[in-house]
């Protein structure tokens, strides 16, 4: 064998020293490998003379802008490290059992206190509040979702995606003639943009309500709510031979085997260059190998193989809806079952962070960069698939890797963010707390309806991994961190049982504040059968009440004055105490009123009402979407089993730091201005926080 | 084994040719090259470790890109541009292994292009040098030799003969077009060299006859090879060097093929699916 590899390589370099004129080419192979390893060395020397020759002049620049810019700075490096929906009880309890040693080091050496969190306490509000250091009513996300009071549809909060407006008519094609409109919707000035007006960097990575990205000293990668490739949240893709339904969260896309071979399709975004914007449907055949229980999967030019119980890599795939344009994507499979029945679970499409479609970082080329150096990533705002968990297509371990999976690409942005941004602010935000809390959160609690119903394969050590993955994170970056350093560990929520939904809009119905059709007493989703002229008020979304006000809502018909008032008061008394008589507890703590929380220039775009619940109880699930039933309370037979969608009283986050905090009780809107404080910043007048030193 | 090879090549270069013979050699370049470029690709990717050259082109892509987002940070800038040597370095490395092996088809290409495009037949009239080389232990003034008469060249001098070089030379002028056999009487042994004399555009013309030996036959594949035995160890006529032309200039035609057969191997990789 070592003779014949001696022999491979000898023969050709003897070929080469053959005294033939034309022996300086050696063919385009290493013609290709010399010019491009020649352009890389060529321009590396460029880049090298060019940095150092304008060295001086941007020395000298940042010498005069760096002296004015860290000259009250009382740090180098701020380092915030968001564990969304870290639970402080339960942080306590690990911190007394001694799983957390680098938390609890931060304790001892610095502080740990439980973060205030805002009205309501949910991810999109509480991490605007964060960047903004406003209350909700100053930076406009009161939900995920936002209602049209001109349609009683909803809107996503954060963003607003629409096609171009001018178009060029070209047989079945429309050439759009101007770029489409990509709005964010959030307001108020994150605590980073105030940061680079004052000559200091900071990397900001996947913190929500980033996208689309806005310009200023630094780089950002857009997290929790940046688009999939459809513009959804997350659809994933369920392949099945079964007749199977799922409710929310994705699609299924039956399938027949036929001869060992699946013939069927990726189900892509829609072409807006057809007229008709239909879907683009990318082909994808499936050979099913049963002796080795593996397939193939053939799609987008490529081929690969995937093992039954096995998650793939990242696939890459392109979409091409006509005129050589070309849509990539980046996905992962999951084979459920191969035989007698076919199941194969595809996550959302991802946009493809080293060619995006949309922007969803700043500058443009740092998710590139990103994606060349570490590898793809997902880039949907929340990758971790908790629907497709919960619609029961995949499982509890494959869900488990997922999450982690995804964590780990956050992780490895982090450290190599931290590498690099030696002076300024590192922020990241982790979901992975988040999503296996909302998830298997009822192992902690063995009365937990779900736990009948659900799969149940785990126990209350998944919860406990988590809390000791993110100590080890949290010692990780203690390693890292620069001696001038501030680290900054904090939650923008707790988390608590969900046991028990409250329907909202039955109870409205019930109670005679919403009207139904004449002939119907349940509603499809999206208030379908609801009567707006004869409606007073209705919810929507995670907590919202919203009163059907005459002049405001296209059908209201209470009056803005008086009536409007009384009608609130009315409705927080009646639901104030709103008994579960099975439970025999109430289940709603406190009802907000809009006029008697923090106020601000978006107040009218908050919910007249938001509903603080009890420990255990949440919005059901249908009220969240509209719907109207006879039931009023349900039992919460998900897998999504915790939640923090509740009076945020009683679901503060955490907040740990290598530095001495005063006695202060400590709120999320603090954090902006504690970290301009700490670069010597004095917080703009807008904002509703204090500096926590 | 070399003259089934020789014979293979010979045959599939000719059929390559064959519609290209009568019109601008540019054309048969392109279309040699264009071949070349298909063939190295499908070996480099067969060679090469392909998802170990991509991560070290995006290596270094991330690198270039991280001195452009991090140029106000002299350290990190200059620690990219290390970085960016040192996947070059690997990058370089992944090249080594498929460079290897497609040195011997390149070779074999080369070889037999260089008898198609190198050289200009003879014109009609035109004057060259025939040369025979001998082997050391024969003195060219003492060696019986002659060129038996014919009627498509005509033999200008009497043999010049080189005692110190063992060569023996004649001047020539073409008179006959065509791919003749000229004929040399060199002692009992008869020999023969082709000549080419007012061909089409693209012709295959050997210069050189050699002895027979593994090497020789390998280089100089068009002619059958002198005996091994044989008093002559080469003979060559002195054909006027060719050129591809363009925009006035002449070109040499490794050149265009190294230039040509990058530029079809870079187009068409995507097609291919090969990461260069």
């Amino acid at each position: 064998m070592k003779k014949k590899y001696v022999l491979f390589i000898l023969l050709p370099l003897c070929l080469l020293i053959i005294p033939v004129s034309l022996r300086a080419y050696i063919g385009p192979g290493a013609g290709f490998a010399f010019l491009s390893s020649f352009l890389v060395f060529f321009l590396t020397f460029l880049l090298a003379i060019f940095s150092l020759l304008s060295w001086p002049f941007r020395f000298f620049f940042r010498l005069i802008r760096g002296r004015k810019s860290y000259k009250k700075s009382s740090v180098d490096q701020v380092v915030i490290v968001g564990l969304d929906g870290m639970e402080p009880t339960l942080v306590e309890k690990y911190l007394e059992e001694g799983k957390l040693p680098n938390l609890s080091k931060l304790k001892t050496s610095g502080t740990y206190k439980r973060l205030g969190t805002t009205i309501p306490a949910i991810s999109p509000v509480a991490w605007s509040s964060f960047m903004t250091g406003c209350h909700p009513a100053k930076h406009n996300i009161f939900d995920f979702l936002s209602r049209n009071p001109s349609t009683y549809l909803p809107d996503l909060s954060s963003a607003q995606i629409s096609n171009p407006k001018k178009f060029l008519s070209l047989g079945k094609y429309k050439i759009p003639l101007s770029k489409p409109v990509i709005k964010g919707l959030r307001k108020s000035i994150p605590f980073w943009k105030t940061l680079g007006q004052n000559g200091i960097f900071s990397t900001i990575l996947r913190i929500p309500i980033t996208f689309p990205p806005e310009k200023f000293y630094g780089h950002l990668i857009s997290g929790m709510c940046a688009p999939d490739l459809k513009g959804s949240q997350g659809t994933f893709s369920f392949y099945s031979s079964e007749k199977t339904d799922v409710d929310e969260g994705g699609m299924v896309i039956p399938v027949d085997v036929k001869n060992g071979q699946i013939e069927t399709y990726i189900s892509g975004p829609q072409n807006s260059l057809h007229k008709n914007e239909e879907e683009i449907h990318l082909p994808m055949k499936i050979l099913i190998n049963k002796s080795n229980d593996s397939v193939a999967i053939k799609t987008s030019g490529k081929t690969f193989h995937l093992k039954k119980n096995e998650l793939s890599d990242w696939i890459k795939i392109t979409f091409k809806p006509g005129l050589g344009m070309k849509i990539r994507a980046i996905c992962r499979f999951y084979v459920s079952e191969i035989s007698p029945k076919f199941k194969m679970y595809m996550t959302p499409l991802n946009i493809d962070p080293e060619k995006p479609s949309l922007p969803i970082s700043h500058p443009f080329i740092y998710s590139v960069y990103l994606a060349k150096l570490l590898g793809p990533y997902n880039t949907l705002g929340e990758a971790d698939d908790t629907w497709a968990l919960n619609e029961g297509v995949i499982d509890e371990d494959t869900f488990l890797k997922l999450c982690y999976d995804n964590h780990k690409e956050s992780e490895d942005m982090l450290f190599n963010a931290m590498k690099k941004t030696r002076r300024g602010v590192i922020a990241c935000w982790f979901q992975v707390t988040d999503s296996i809390q909302h998830m298997f959160f009822r192992y902690l609690d063995k009365k937990h309806p779900a736990l009948k119903h659900a799969r149940s394969e785990k126990s209350e050590k998944v919860i406990e991994d988590l809390y000791t993955k993110m100590d080890d994170l949290v010692g990780r970056v203690i390693e890292k961190l620069n001696k001038n350093s501030c680290l900054i560990v904090m939650s923008d929520h707790g988390f608590k049982q969900f046991k028990r939904g409250v329907n909202i809009n039955s109870w409205l119905y019930k109670n005679g504040f919403l009207s139904l059709k004449k002939g119907k007493n349940t509603s499809g989703e999206w208030f379908k059968d609801v009567d707006w002229e004869r409606t007073k008020a209705y919810g929507l979304g995670l907590g919202g009440i919203y009163i059907n006000v005459k002049g405001r809502e296209e059908k209201g018909i209470v009056d803005p004055g008086r009536e409007y008032t009384a009608l609130k008061s009315e409705l927080k008394t009646k639901l104030e105490s709103l008994r579960d008589e099975k439970e025999n507890q109430n289940a709603i703590r406190t009802i907000y009123d809009r006029d008697k929380i923090p106020s601000g220039p978006y107040k009218d775009n908050c919910p007249d009402l938001i509903v603080g619940y009890h420990n255990g109880y949440r919005v059901s699930w249908d009220s969240v979407t509209g719907k109207v039933d006879s039931h009023t309370f349900q039992d919460n037979i998900k897998a999504w089993s915790g939640d923090h969608c509740i009076d945020p009283e009683i679901v503060p986050g955490v907040l740990f730091c290598n530095r001495k905090i005063g006695q202060k009780k400590a709120s999320i809107v603090d954090i902006a201005p504690t970290v301009l404080k700490l670069f010597g910043i004095k917080p703009p007048a807008h904002m509703d926080g204090t500096s926590l030193l | 084994m070399m003259n089934v090879l020789n014979a293979v090549l010979s045959k599939i270069f000719e059929i390559i040719f064959i519609p290209f013979q009568n019109i601008n050699p540019w054309y048969g370049m392109i279309v040699i090259s264009l071949l070349t470029g298909i063939l190295m690709l499908y070996v480099f990717k067969l060679t090469s470790d392909q998802e170990g050259i991509k991560k070290a082109k995006n290596k270094i892509k991330a690198h270039l890109l991280e001195m452009r987002l991090y140029k106000n940070d002299l350290i990190t800038s200059f620690k990219a541009q290390g970085n960016i040597l040192v996947s070059n370095f690997k990058y370089m490395r992944h090249s080594v292994k498929p460079l290897l092996v497609m040195i011997i088809p390149i070779l074999l290409i080369i070889i037999h292009s260089n008898f198609w495009f190198a050289y200009d037949p003879l014109d009609i009239n035109e004057k060259a040098l025939l040369k025979i080389k001998l082997s050391e232990e024969y003195t060219p003034s003492n060696f019986d030799i002659k060129i038996i008469g014919n009627d498509f060249v005509n033999i200008e001098t009497p043999p010049v003969r080189i005692d110190d070089e063992h060569e023996i030379a004649w001047r020539f002028s073409a008179l006959k077009q065509g791919v003749h056999e000229i004929e040399i009487q060199a002692g009992e042994k008869s020999l023969t060299k082709s000549v080419s004399i007012g061909q089409r555009p693209l012709s295959k013309i050997s210069p050189l006859k050699k002895r027979k030996s593994i090497m020789n036959e390998l280089l100089y594949p068009v002619e059958k090879p002198l005996d091994k035995n044989s008093p002559v160890k080469s003979i060559e006529i002195s054909y006027p060097t060719s050129g591809l032309r363009i925009f006035g200039m002449n070109i040499h035609w490794i050149i265009s093929f190294f230039i040509l057969s990058i530029i079809f191997g870079f187009s068409l990789k995507g097609l291919f699916g090969v990461e260069i």
